[in-house]
C-alpha cells in the first residue's frame, strides 16, 4: 500500500467537510448530478448498476444493500408525471418519498421478468420505507 | 441545468484533460463536500485524497453517461474518470489496501462540476476499468 500525500486540495476538503457526525439514514437530491442518493447504513460501499438509472450501493464487508443512487431524477419524475399525473400525489411540499421513486422505477422497468432485479428493487423499497427517506425535489410537481 | 453558480461556494481541483493531457480546473460544491461528514471519517478521507488522485491519474476517461435510451444527446459532456488509487480508508479512517476487484470512479457533469465519487466493481477482463464499461458509456476519451 502506498500512502497518498496531503495536498492543498485535500487540506481544503478536510476543512470544508469538518468533523464526522453520527450516522443517520438520509437521502439528498444533488442538483449538479440530478440524482438522489440514499444511504441506510454507514458501511464503506461500492456501486453496482442495476439499470440505466439506479446504482445500488453494497457494503464492502458483506455485499448487503446499504443505499442507492438514482440518476436523472428530475427527468424521470417529469416523465412519470406526464404518463401518470396522479403520481403528483406522492410529491408534497416539493418532497418525494424515496421508496416511491424506487417503486415507480420498478413499475416502469422493461425487465420485470428479471427476478434478481425485482428482488433488489423490493429490498431498496423496504430500506427506504424503514428509513422514511425523502428527497427534496422542489422543481418537480409542486 | 440552469443553475446560478455565481453564489455557490466551490472548491477547485485539477484534472487531466483527455484532449491534450494537460490539467484543467473542475469544481466541487461545498454542499457536497459537507455531506461527507454524515458518512464518517473514512468517507471524508477518501474524498479528500482519492478524488484528486483519480482525476490526475486516470486509467480511463469516459464520456456520455447513458441515462435514457430515447434521448441520444442526453449525457453528452458528462464524464467519468476511472482509476485505481494505491490506498483506501476504512470507515473509521484507517488507511488500508484498496478493496480487491474495485476501481474508483469520479463523475463530472457538463458544467465541469465533480458531483459524485465511489468504488465500483472492476471489469472481469480488465481490472483497471469498470464493469460494463462497454455499454454504460457512449465513448472512451482516454
Amino acid at each position: 500500500m502506498t500512502s497518498l500525500p496531503s495536498t492543498d486540495f485535500s487540506d481544503k476538503f478536510l476543512d470544508i467537510a469538518g468533523e464526522p457526525v453520527s450516522f443517520t439514514p438520509h437521502s439528498t437530491y444533488d442538483k449538479d448530478g440530478d440524482c438522489v442518493e440514499f444511504l441506510a447504513k454507514p458501511d464503506p460501499f461500492y456501486g453496482e448498476r442495476i439499470d440505466d438509472l439506479v446504482t445500488v450501493y453494497r457494503s464492502q464487508a458483506d455485499n448487503e444493500i446499504v443505499g442507492a443512487l438514482i440518476k436523472g431524477v428530475k427527468r424521470f419524475c417529469e416523465k412519470v408525471l406526464t404518463l401518470y399525473p396522479g403520481f403528483g400525489i406522492e410529491v408534497q411540499d416539493g418532497k418525494v418519498k424515496v421508496a416511491c421513486l424506487f417503486r415507480a422505477k420498478a413499475w416502469a422497468t422493461p425487465k420485470a421478468d428479471d427476478k434478481m432485479l425485482m428482488i433488489t428493487y423490493r429490498k431498496l423499497i423496504e430500506a427506504a420505507e424503514a428509513a422514511e427517506a425523502e428527497a427534496g425535489l422542489c422543481e418537480i410537481g409542486a | 441545468m440552469g443553475r446560478d453558480r455565481s453564489r455557490r461556494e466551490e472548491l477547485a481541483v485539477q484534472a487531466v484533460d483527455p484532449a491534450d493531457g494537460t490539467l484543467y480546473e473542475l469544481t466541487l460544491s461545498y454542499e457536497r463536500i459537507r455531506s461527507m461528514a454524515l458518512r464518517g471519517r473514512g468517507a471524508i478521507l477518501e474524498g479528500s485524497r482519492l478524488v484528486e488522485y483519480v482525476l490526475q491519474h486516470p486509467a480511463a476517461i469516459f464520456e456520455g453517461l447513458r441515462r435514457d435510451a430515447d434521448d441520444p444527446r442526453y449525457g453528452a459532456g458528462w464524464r467519468c474518470y476511472c482509476g485505481t488509487p494505491p490506498c483506501a480508508f476504512s470507515g473509521n479512517g484507517d488507511e488500508i489496501n484498496p478493496p480487491p476487484g474495485m476501481v474508483y470512479l469520479v463523475f463530472v457533469n457538463d458544467e465541469e462540476v465533480v458531483y459524485n465519487w465511489r468504488w465500483d466493481r472492476a471489469d472481469s477482463d480488465n481490472s483497471r476499468l469498470p464493469q460494463d464499461h462497454g455499454t454504460r458509456f457512449r465513448e472512451r476519451l482516454l
